[in-house]
């Protein structure tokens, strides 16, 4: 499936910070750090257990044959 | 091509549905079904172990993005969600769709959080302001009850670095067990054990008896330490009086042990108590992301808790957001403590 939403991601994961707290958090650790922090671009996603909602535990390895987008959110 | 939301530790403990920090993997998963329900969409939700090792391994970002190609190796990542580039990098990977997504197609919602039982503002809040979360280990016990109260424990800077400082001991109910304080009974009650070389002032408490037979609010304390050598840890024994909904009400007792280290997945509480926003510096900030720099806000320089609301914050509909617009979207955020339900903003 080829079909993705250019705004429809965003506004979920918009409600999952906001502004105010994206400049502060940005104070803490520069975003350019981040870029050249492990995984860097070209190096393998780290292989954990995690989970689905219902508890069944996989690994991310699980999750190559396609191309992934993952986003960290969370309630607030 | 495949979309996962990663459901982590909580970024902003008590904002926007007064969430508190799950302590079992149980209650994570939880969290991660009602952000399913709250927020929507289609999209499915991988759920971090509760050691966090998926946010440690991928660089303890609260919102960061990584694309990865069907190896598994990482092709892109960025420190905050920006979708519209998403959908560029994509379009760069893949080529361009054959049919563009809408919203509704995903299913998006915004959903009011998990109601509570019973009134939660009985109780004046305690200020605490720049204090961080400390790490601490919840004592769970195979057959005991759940912890209906959660422990937040932060501390100030000094108290930090030196060991002398403000320690932060805050009893939250969790949402997620719908339960409420008896005040019936015999208030809350906390105990420190305190080891040699630590000093605190008040090793134990009461709250305050009300007269309202039920609430939801924090049972907080704010306590002086004198003295909390780093290698020194502490257990807090907390005693309380919950009922659950209309069913039972139980008398637990419960145990933390409470080190004086800073838990990079505690998360930055941003309550009554935590600290209210600001008007001017929310508005400064907002507006940090005025690009043409004509002192307002067109849809495509906002991004974060702004860019979904944008129509409705856009109250004279000139398709911009003024300073004066994100005034009142701050007075809408600081009513999400309120008791009861979150009022949404002006239409």
């Amino acid at each position: 499936m080829r079909y993705f939403s250019q705004f429809g991601l965003g506004l979920l994961v918009a409600t999952l910070l906001s502004g105010p707290q994206l400049a502060l958090a940005q104070k803490e650790k520069k975003d350019e750090d981040f870029l050249v922090e492990k995984p860097a671009v070209g190096e393998m996603l780290p292989d954990v257990n995690v989970y689905n909602p219902d508890g069944k535990e996989f690994k991310t390895a699980d999750l190559r044959g396609h191309y992934t987008v993952l986003t960290f959110g969370c309630l607030t | 091509m495949k979309f996962f939301f990663i459901y982590k530790t909580l970024a902003h403990p008590e904002l926007v549905g007064n969430y508190v920090q799950p302590i079992t993997l149980d209650e994570r998963l939880g969290h991660a079904k009602q952000a399913q329900k709250q927020l929507g969409a289609t999209i499915p939700w991988i759920v971090d172990a509760m050691d966090n090792r998926l946010k440690h391994a991928l660089g303890d970002r609260p919102n960061s993005e990584f694309i990865i190609d069907p190896k598994g190796k990482v092709v892109r990542k960025r420190a905050w969600s920006f979708p519209a580039q998403v959908r560029k990098d994509l379009e760069a990977l893949v080529g361009k769709v054959d049919r563009v997504t809408k919203d509704e197609d995903i299913k998006l919602a915004l959903e009011l959080p998990l109601k509570v039982p019973a009134e939660r503002g009985v109780v004046p809040r305690l200020k605490r302001p720049r204090m961080q979360a400390l790490v601490m280990e919840p004592q769970l016990e195979k057959k005991g009850q759940p912890f209906y109260a959660k422990l937040r424990a932060e501390a100030d800077v000094g108290l930090l670095k030196t060991g002398e400082g403000k320690l932060y001991l805050g009893f939250h109910l969790d949402p997620f067990h719908n339960a409420h304080w008896n005040n019936l009974t015999t208030p809350l009650k906390y105990k420190l054990e305190l080891p040699e070389g630590v000093k605190i002032e008040k090793a134990t408490g009461e709250a305050t008896k009300l007269k309202v037979t039920s609430d939801v609010a924090p049972r907080e304390f704010l306590l002086d330490v004198g003295s909390w050598p780093a290698d020194q840890p502490l257990t807090v024994t907390v005693t309380y009086a919950a009922c659950v909904g209309d069913l039972a009400c139980y008398t637990v007792t419960q145990s933390y042990v409470l080190r004086r280290k800073r838990d990079i997945d505690g998360g930055g509480a941003r309550s009554e108590g935590g600290g209210l926003w600001d008007t001017e510096e929310f508005t400064r900030q907002s507006l940090a992301g005025d690009k043409d720099g004509d002192g307002k806000l067109s849809k495509s320089e906002v991004r974060g808790l702004i860019l979904p609301h944008f129509e409705r914050l856009d109250v004279d509909h000139d398709g911009y957001l003024e300073a004066a617009e994100l005034k009142e979207l701050v007075r809408w955020l600081n009513t999400h403590h309120v008791p009861g339900v979150p009022e949404q903003p002006k239409k």
